[in-house]
């Protein structure tokens, strides 16, 4: 595949259908958001918008999606269009009940996030006491409806040493995948990210140690999506592009609408109640950056900058405020 | 002598714009193995193939492999027996992927 290859429309779109939340995550990029919920009309409009444009698939967020009392709704109008439909959830409400409806509604997969291993860990970090018991009991009931579950672990100062015991809870939780998330310093993520994020060494350690449980343990996926891991020759072979996905395979829809290229870049880039998603995914001066990055800084000498293509860009412009100056992740010429 | 058959699970689509390229390339002979025309997504998993790749995916609705190699050697000026070669690894890729099988 040629290194610029771009999607011709979105496969997947992440989308954000409400900013309303039971937790009180320290690491929240959505917390501060104020944007208005489109109502089950308009919303489905722009679902049908993204069908008719071939999106494949659409990962509901937020927000906690099932605060939506539609949600149910929701699901059923997108996958009634052929798409596939997913969903994170923190898991808390979802019950036997809940699960069932899930599935009757077309969701053909849920991630759970859990963050550690640890109960009380977990509840600390999510900001809700009794959270690691709901989310657990989420996915058991979620594989008794038949539904496909992952759990999603934002990798940080709480838990990056303990990547055997998140990966052993999966396994023993029956989850089909885990996946471990990179630290996004967006919204609260960007105020807390002096206790919270981990130094370019320790990135380095961590992913080093993740990808070789990943070659080693067969009876789980783990996924490691982060392009700076492409130094360390890895690299998720799912992938069809080099660098960030965001904006050449993928786009984010935010709760009134508005498009960014990902959920941790607040650039608007227009909104889909107004705009053609085809003519945004096409034209966008924004995206066309993304796609065309320029290294800068120790990007400019490194062998694997046709790799990585600079590694996170949302990383990039919310700690740098250029898109095109190195991850600040990553470890590679590190002084 | 079995047919292929595309898996009903596999959601796929054509890339317009890479499909322009390729032929563009075609005509001029250039080499547009590496452009990815057509996107299929099967079990979580996104696969890319090129050109002539896609041209056998679409003609996998029951015919033989012969089929398939008489079907493309109307359009595709590339000797018999490179053209079996290509469409007998293809397939065989694919059905290992679970993205068709034989019937």
């Amino acid at each position: 595949m040629k290194n610029n290859w771009v999607a011709s429309s979105p496969l997947t779109i992440n989308w954000a259908i409400t900013n309303k939340c039971n937790f009180g995550c320290r690491h929240c990029y959505s917390r501060t958001d104020t944007a208005e919920e489109l109502d089950l009309e308009a919303l489905c409009d722009l679902i049908k918008k993204a069908s008719d444009a071939k999106v494949f698939s659409i990962n509901f967020g937020g927000g906690e999606p099932l605060l939506r009392k539609d949600i149910y709704d929701i699901a059923k109008f997108a996958s009634g269009l052929g798409l596939i439909v997913s969903m994170n959830s923190n898991g808390f409400l979802i019950d036997k009940e809940t699960a069932l409806k899930l599935k009757s509604s077309g969701f053909s997969k849920v991630g759970i996030s859990i963050d550690s291993p640890f109960p009380d860990i977990h509840d600390e970090f999510r900001g809700m006491k009794g959270s690691h018991k709901r989310a657990v009991a989420a996915l058991a009931h979620l594989k008794e409806a038949g539904i496909e579950t992952s759990i999603s672990s934002v990798i940080c100062k709480i838990n990056f040493n303990d990547i055997d015991r998140l990966i052993e809870q999966a396994v023993s939780l029956g989850a089909g995948s885990i996946n471990f998330h990179n630290f996004k310093c967006s919204g609260l993520g960007f105020t807390n990210k002096d206790e919270l994020d981990l130094t370019p060494d320790e990135w380095k350690k961590f992913y080093i140690y993740a990808n070789e449980q990943k070659n080693m343990i067969k009876n789980i996926h783990i996924s490691l999506e982060d392009p700076i891991i492409a130094s360390l020759g890895q690299k998720d072979t799912s992938s069809l592009v080099k660098g960030s996905v965001c904006g050449k395979l993928s786009l984010n829809i935010k709760s009134n609408g508005d498009i960014t290229p990902c959920g941790f870049i607040p650039i608007v880039i227009g909104n889909l109640c107004n705009d053609e998603l085809l003519d945004i995914w096409n034209n966008s001066p924004v995206l066309n950056k993304m796609r065309n990055k320029v290294p800068k800084g120790k990007c400019m000498k490194c062998d694997h900058y046709s790799d990585c293509l600079g590694g996170c860009t949302a990383r990039a412009l919310a700690l740098t405020g250029d898109i095109n100056n190195p991850d600040p992740h990553c470890w590679e010429n590190e002084s | 002598m079995p047919k292929y058959f595309r898996n009903a699970e596999a959601m796929w689509r054509e890339e317009d714009l890479s499909k322009e390229e390729a032929m563009k390339g075609l005509e001029t002979g250039e080499d547009v193995s590496e452009i990815g025309t057509s996107i299929i997504l099967f079990q979580g998993k996104m696969h890319a193939i090129n050109i002539l790749g896609t041209e056998i995916w679409k003609l996998c609705e029951g015919r033989t492999s012969e089929d398939i190699v008489f079907e493309l050697s109307k359009y595709f000026e590339v000797e018999l027996p490179v053209l079996e070669a290509d469409v007998n690894a293809f397939l065989q890729n694919m059905k290992e992927l679970g993205l068709v099988y034989e019937e």
